[in-house]
């Protein structure tokens, strides 16, 4: 079995795979930030995993960000993260509703959209 | 903070007759209030300034003294830098809540006591109220005080207590005085004007703070414009009070609450910033120690001023969408706390807002708990009643949120355009959205929770034989016909599981997963054996990424098989490993190899497992036998395209559109391949296409909405938004 429980981590593997694309490489070169996503299974702050997704490099790590400070950090829990992959939450709407949790400057905050996740299909 | 509460007390503040019980802002009181009463939890929060060494902070140490409220007022302390750092000490340690409901009910207006005294003979039979008057300054306090809000829960008079020298300077008594004056009457709202007079003088009289002396220190003359804007609000009554208005009152007033910063900003508007910045600096000088004395309540200051700086820039968009906008309102609802300040009279609703919030109190977090476990101000709550270092805590989350803070960081964007026009706009949906889905949240969490949800209007219901009918229309792929019929077959005889199953593939074809699994769960209760079912299940299961389901219905799969049972042991049933089933599937695998099933729920677990190349090689397996199953053409193309080999997903989806020209989970698929490359203008169309058979199918409207945004198709929003299939199909032919 995979290693995480998470919904989260089977799309952030398809995120690590999706940079291997030219769909994925033009992301980076559109955003170039380095986001870091904390993902509790249920509750914000507890058992967090914790990726970063540098959409610099193109890259998808599990562990805190090791070059420096990210230029945003998200908090979410499962399932709201991958609403908002998904489409299904706006992140401006999860932010009022407290579904997510920012550090770091907005402008950059800003460009976190649901744009830049692939989609999973369905079988 | 201010904005924080415009998180969480959003939707109940804007929209009037909203129940009070319901609103997040008064579970955030109650968070606060309530909590500051729990001796027990706050003990076991870690203190991170405090010397621990004084461990009980209610030994009941206290001597009954009485004291005469001003009697020693003239001892003016001498030291004021200590003192401050007792009170940022005090707040550094534990006493955020107390400090925020003491900040949440600060209100600068003086109070003027008719200085009657002998009010200080109150019994003192209650020693958990007698704080400890040992240990360093802040500690006793930090307990003092606590000792006062505790004494309003059970409505048991405060005696007075002689302190050790706490060295508080005047900003600090004053604020002391002005927050213990006001907060006594929202404590004490059902009793006498005396018997709050006497609480509070009580109270004062320990810290040797004089009501008198103080009374007019902090607005005198030096600020005459100030004044006048200040005298203005006094003026403002508020409205008539009812049980409901209670929160929304509360949370201006607690907007209103940052009394230095208010004046600041209403002065800084009057006078431009060069003016202000002197005055300020001026008052500021006096007002460090309040500041201070407001601790966590730094960061609400700071808050509420990006809040009413938020609202004056988005006030000025033109945009008339957004003018109109609730968001708008409700931000500058928030905003003219500073100016809606209430006066802190004893109001005949108080009386309600006192028990609604004694009621809420009692009820503890479950009242607010029933909002919804995902509900924010849940997760608060739970944060700060479990450990509530402050570094945890959102208010200062918030505050580290660098220099720019979002909401300052936003005004600024938005007034300079660098977000683009629709941003704004963007908000004011958000916001509009947030208050649209309260409303239809309950239907959702029933789809959620597994829950079948019935169309309201379904012309089958009295057909003859709606199954015959469903399989019927299943078979010429009018799937959402399918479902209706269907529906009517299992509304007829609910015990029908092949009804129920029917249903559940024709929802699934139809690219609705969560009403797939409410049909087949129908079903396996029906019928908890059925294969076809529990391998539903589990690919549904899979493609919501819910692995344990997943797992539990494959293995199911397995166990029910008449010939592969056998080898699948039973004590694995309850705790499932991938490995132990993986490895059992192969067995089963290599038994008969030539049985598509077993390879296609091997494909689908190694699904599970993200071992995407076991997967492909185990669906090819499959089709080899089984070249004409459309569903397992859409399962392979969805794995490929998983595993980012759009290109050969969009040949096998294109497979299974030939045997299944209505399949709308293959167009959508399709749709999202496209996407994954990059083509938005190619998935709009597929994507059109899957919701021109099924409107109905969230997912692909989620999808399209993100493909037109992508494509720069922002014209074509609109249509997407009100789901005019109409003008997108003429748009987007495919």
């Amino acid at each position: 079995m995979a290693s995480s429980d998470l919904k989260s981590a089977a799309l952030m593997d398809q995120m690590k795979a999706h940079f291997s694309t030219d769909a994925g490489k033009a992301i980076t070169k559109k955003i170039g930030l380095v986001y870091q996503i904390n993902i509790a299974p249920k509750k914000i702050g507890f058992n967090e995993e914790i990726y970063v997704v540098d959409l610099k490099k193109g890259e998808v790590t599990k562990g805190p960000y090791e070059g420096g400070k990210p230029d945003a950090t998200f908090s979410f829990t499962d399932a709201d993260f991958i609403k908002i992959a998904t489409g299904k939450m706006n992140p401006q709407f999860a932010f009022m509703r407290g579904a997510m949790k920012v550090k770091g400057s907005l402008s950059a905050a800003q460009k976190f959209t649901p744009d830049i996740f692939p989609k999973p299909s369905k079988m | 903070m201010a904005m924080r509460e415009l998180v969480t007390g959003g939707a109940a503040c804007a929209v009037p007759g909203s129940s009070s019980s319901s609103n997040p802002l008064g579970a955030f009181a109650n968070a606060l209030i309530g909590s500051s009463s729990q001796k027990e939890r706050l003990q076991e929060i870690p203190t991170s300034t405090l010397n621990t060494s004084g461990n009980n902070l209610y030994s009941g140490a206290g001597e009954p003294l009485s004291a005469l409220p001003g009697a020693e007022s003239e001892q003016h302390l001498q030291h004021e830098s200590k003192g401050s750092e007792f009170v940022s000490g005090f707040h550094a340690a534990n006493d955020n809540r107390l400090a925020d409901v003491w900040d949440g009910i600060q209100n600068p207006q003086i109070p003027h006591f008719p200085g009657r005294e002998g009010q200080t003979t109150f019994p003192l039979g209650h020693p958990q109220l007698q704080p400890e008057l040992n240990g360093p300054p802040q500690r006793v306090l930090s307990s003092f005080l606590h000792s006062f809000v505790n004494s309003s829960h059970g409505g048991v008079p405060f005696g007075p207590t002689q302190l050790p020298i706490l060295g508080l300077s005047e900003g600090d008594k004053r604020c002391i005085r002005d927050r213990s004056s006001i907060m006594a009457r929202h404590f004490f709202a059902d009793k006498s004007e005396d018997f709050i007079n006497g609480q509070v003088n009580a109270l004062l009289s320990s810290l040797e703070i004089d009501n008198h002396a103080l009374a007019r220190g902090h607005i005198s003359g030096r600020h005459s414009e100030l004044e006048q804007y200040w005298n203005e609000p006094q003026i403002m009554t508020p409205g008539p009070h009812t049980g409901d208005g209670w929160a929304d009152e509360f949370a201006q007033h607690r907007v209103g609450q940052g009394d230095p910063n208010a004046w600041a900003l209403s002065f800084e508007r009057q006078h431009g910033a060069g003016g202000w910045a002197s005055e300020f600096e001026h008052e500021q000088a006096q007002m460090t120690s309040v500041g201070r004395m407001a601790g966590a309540n730094i960061p609400s200051l700071a808050a509420m001023e990006q809040t009413r700086m938020l609202a004056h820039t988005l006030a000025q968009n033109s945009n008339p969408k957004f003018q109109n906008s609730k968001f708008l309102q409700f931000v500058s609802k928030m905003s003219r706390g500073e100016l809606t300040i209430e006066d802190n009279q004893v109001k005949p609703a108080s009386g309600d807002w006192a028990n609604e919030y004694q009621q809420q109190y009692n009820a503890g977090p479950s009242s607010w708990a029933d909002q919804g476990p995902d509900r924010w101000a849940d997760d608060f709550a739970a944060e700060r009643a479990h450990h509530g270092p402050v570094d945890e805590q959102w208010v200062n989350e918030f505050s580290k949120l660098q220099v720019n803070d979002w909401a300052d960081e936003f005004g600024r964007q938005v007034g300079e355009g660098v977000l683009g026009d629709d941003s704004a706009d963007n908000w004011a949906s958000a916001y509009d959205e947030y208050l649209n889905e309260q409303a239809v949240v309950k239907q959702k969490s029933d789809a959620s929770r597994g829950v079948y949800v019935f169309s309201d209007l379904n012309p089958y219901v009295g057909h003859p034989d709606p199954l015959r009918e469903g399989q019927e229309l299943f078979r010429k792929g009018l799937l959402s016909e399918a479902v209706l019929a269907l529906e009517a077959e299992v509304l007829k005889n609910p015990e029908n599981a092949e009804g129920w199953r029917l249903l559940g593939v024709a929802h699934a074809e139809n690219d609705d997963d969560q009403q797939a699994i409410a049909s087949m769960m129908r079903a396996q209760e029906a019928d908890p054996t059925n294969l076809e079912v529990l391998l539903a299940l589990g690919v549904s299961h899979t493609n919501e990424l819910e692995q344990q389901a997943a797992l539990k219905y494959l293995y199911s799969w397995l166990r029910h098989h008449p010939e592969y049972g056998k080898i699948a042991p039973p004590e694995l049933s309850d705790s499932l490993y991938y490995a132990d089933v993986a490895r059992t599937f192969n067995e089963a695998a290599q038994m008969s190899p030539e049985d598509a099933d077993v390879h296609i729920v091997l494909g689908v677990l190694y699904n599970l497992s993200r071992e995407y190349d076991k997967a492909i090689e185990s669906f090819q397996t499959a089709l080899k036998l089984k070249p004409r199953d459309y569903s397992l053409w859409n399962k392979l193309g969805a794995t490929q395209a998983n595993s980012v080999q759009s290109a050969d997903a969009i040949y096998a989806y294109q497979r299974a559109l030939d045997l299944k020209p209505n399949y709308v989970r293959a167009w959508a698929n399709m749709g999202i391949s496209y996407a994954n490359q990059g083509m938005y203008e190619d998935s709009i169309r597929y994507y059109v296409r899957a919701l021109a058979m099924n409107p109905k199918a969230d997912n692909a409207w989620q999808y399209l909405r993100i493909s037109l945004s992508c494509a720069s198709r922002n014209d074509m929003m609109e249509a997407c938004d009100s789901r005019n299939l109409d003008v997108l199909q003429k748009e987007f032919p495919l």
